[in-house]
């Protein structure tokens, strides 16, 4: 049981910006995605949490009592590091057993905990292995146990699946969300893969150069980016970006003109996600340009057009081919568009 | 399992096992021949009539009816009581080794685990330190130690032997540090260790080959020292290689030079029966740079 608060708090390291004025509250048991590109501030932001770092300037509040000064072991969380950090010269069972140890919990007790935290990430037949002898994804389970062991209030983990490979990795998040579902811990994961947050988050804060960009559940974020660095990092492929003007609620570009917008003019950046668009028809053809590039992914077709200095890709049917160059004409709705400032890159409602 | 290609014999194994074996020898043999003539007369081992004699020892069956006796061991043990000398080098040995490990581990941990700029030049003024040959510290410490009257006695050596050891044990010790990740004391810190639990039951024990190696070239340097010994312990106090020193320095006592050769093996033993010993962990503390945490 824990909720967590995080006042206003920055940390910077001479005049280098860590993390600037991050506000936000994290009720009990929800799982919340820190997402950002590297060096964005979020692996400081939950070392903060975990005490691992002193911040600058705010306070950080767990269950309303202020933590700032405590050391942390004395925060009651639990870190699963990218690294995994196993300690390599005890076998999986010390590993995970380390914890209650250095606590001083009641020796009897160890062995059920032990079993029962190795259990849930199936690694029983690994006990007296040492991590050296255990395979990446082994390795990134007995963290994972040896974080549950002590059943902790709060679950930090950081990037813990950049270290495995595609088809792991899956199989990991899965057994990653299941067990949040079980334990109902409060957990902040940080990633800097928007599928990950998609996937895990209750609530995902994106993050860039230390200033939170936006703070939503994954439908908010991917539905309505609040700006064009949300829109470009969230979603496979990114939301298409141009830059264009709008003149009496129409959206201009070279080969590009959506009527029907209902703000001021001036220059502006519209974006569309190429899941929502299509190829154009009688009554909708809204782009029309040479092909760029034809990509065939299986189940759908890429369709890739050049739009000043940027490429927008449309997913179109899977039987769809032409040849590069071709004119192609594209269906793009005002109801799909997202429209930002030509300068701050902010969200317009439209 | 060994594949056709390993086990297949080239005239360039065995040209590099001859050359092996060839080294081995000649690396061993001054050893050797001194452990060989040590049961020997001093009539055979600095024979300069025939150096057969050392081998065979014709003045030792002479004088003493046996092809081997031990009364250079006798002379220089029990005799010359160069036991003494063996009690004296086991505390200067025992006290700088572990005096120059505890500061070595703590200073060398916290120098690699600083994020200040000061850490780099302590380390350099450290190198500095090491640098310098021996002898200026001891010229140096000399008069303050007679006006206090602490010259003589093994502390003052001890001081001074950790003076000259600590710079290297600090450096040595810091980059085995180094290559720990920060990940693993973190790690334990949230696990529930203070600071200093972390470096005792999580770092320690992943560091002790590196510790081991460290320790023994502090070993060695203290076990070595001629320099510092010889000029800082009074003839009671003094240690094993200065004894031996003075052993063959006394060469016109007819004898006294057999009690030298003896000591010298005597000395030398218990080195060869240390690397054995920690051998495994000498080789992965030289070797740690490969290894992953």
């Amino acid at each position: 049981m824990a909720e967590i608060q995080l006042r206003n708090i920055s940390k910077r390291w001479g005049s280098f910006v860590g993390v600037d004025n991050f506000d936000l509250t994290i009720p009990d048991r929800e799982f919340l995605v820190l997402l950002g590109p590297s060096g964005c501030g979020k692996t400081t932001t939950m070392r903060m949490i975990a005490g691992l770092e002193d911040p600058t300037e705010g306070d950080i509040l767990v269950d309303g009592k202020r933590v700032n000064e405590l050391e942390p072991k004395d925060r009651d969380v639990a870190m699963v590091f990218q690294s995994y950090a196993l300690y390599p010269n005890m076998n999986v069972y010390d590993n995970i057993r380390f914890p209650l140890k250095v606590r001083g919990i009641d020796p009897k007790s160890h062995d059920e905990k032990v079993r029962r935290a190795s259990a849930m990430v199936e690694l029983d037949d690994f006990l007296h292995r040492k991590p050296a002898e255990l395979s990446g994804g082994q390795r990134q389970r007995v963290a994972l146990a040896r974080a549950i062991v002590r059943e902790p209030n709060v679950f930090l983990m950081d990037e813990p699946l950049s270290n495995l490979d595609a088809k792991l990795r899956v199989s990991t998040r899965a057994q990653i969300k299941n067990l949040s579902h079980e334990l109902q811990v409060t957990t902040v994961y940080v990633t800097h893969d928007q599928i990950e947050a998609m996937t895990l988050a209750d609530r995902v804060v994106v993050m860039k150069k230390g200033v939170v960009q936006q703070v939503g559940t994954p439908t908010d974020i991917y539905d309505t980016p609040a700006n064009t660095f949300v829109a470009s990092f969230i979603g496979n492929p990114a939301m298409n970006l141009m830059d264009g003007e709008l003149k009496g609620g129409t959206f201009h570009a070279e080969h590009v003109e959506i009527a029907g917008f209902n703000a001021p003019d001036g220059k502006v950046i519209l974006g569309f996600r190429a899941e929502d668009a299509g190829l154009g028809d009688a009554d909708h053809h809204e782009i029309t340009a040479p092909i760029y590039t034809l990509e065939l992914l299986g189940d759908a077709t890429m369709v890739t057009v050049r739009i000043g200095r940027e490429l927008v890709a449309v997913r179109g049917p899977k039987d769809f081919r032409a040849e590069i160059d071709d004119q192609v004409s594209l269906s793009v709705p005002k109801e799909i568009c997202h429209l930002f400032d030509g300068e701050t890159g902010q969200r317009i409602e439209a | 399992m060994a594949t056709k290609a390993q086990s297949r014999i080239t005239p360039l194994t065995i040209l590099s096992v001859a050359f092996v074996i060839i080294w081995v020898i000649i690396a061993s043999f001054p050893f050797l021949w001194t452990a060989w003539g040590s049961f020997k007369v001093q009539g055979d081992f600095f024979s300069k009539a025939d150096w057969t004699n050392a081998l065979i020892g014709t003045n030792t069956i002479a004088e003493t009816g046996s092809a081997f006796t031990t009364a250079g061991y006798y002379g220089a043990w029990v005799q010359e009581e160069f036991w003494r000398a063996v009690l004296n080098t086991s505390i200067v040995v025992f006290f700088t080794v572990t005096i120059s490990l505890t500061f070595g581990t703590l200073g060398g941990y916290a120098l690699a685990r600083s994020g200040y700029k000061y850490a780099f030049w302590l380390l350099m003024a450290a190198l500095v330190f090491r640098a310098m040959p021996h002898i200026t510290l001891v010229s140096g410490y000399l008069l303050p130690f007679f006006e206090w009257n602490i010259w003589g006695i093994l502390p003052t050596t001890i001081i001074v032997l950790v003076a000259i050891n600590q710079p290297f044990t600090l450096w040595m010790l810091h980059s085995f540090f180094l290559n720990i990740p920060k990940d693993l004391d973190e790690s334990a810190m949230v696990d529930g260790c203070t600071r200093f639990q972390a470096f005792r039951h999580v770092i320690i024990p992943v560091m002790w080959p590196g510790v081991i190696t460290t320790g023994l070239f502090s070993f060695l340097l203290a076990y070595n020292d001629f320099t510092v010994t010889r000029m800082l312990l009074s003839q009671e106090n003094e240690t094993m290689i200065p004894k031996i020193a003075s052993f063959l320095g006394s060469t016109q006592v007819q004898g006294n030079v057999m009690f030298a050769v003896a000591a010298v093996v005597s000395a030398t033993v218990p080195l060869i029966v240390l690397i054995i010993f920690f051998q495994r962990q000498i080789v992965s503390g030289l070797t740690a740079g490969a290894v992953k945490g």
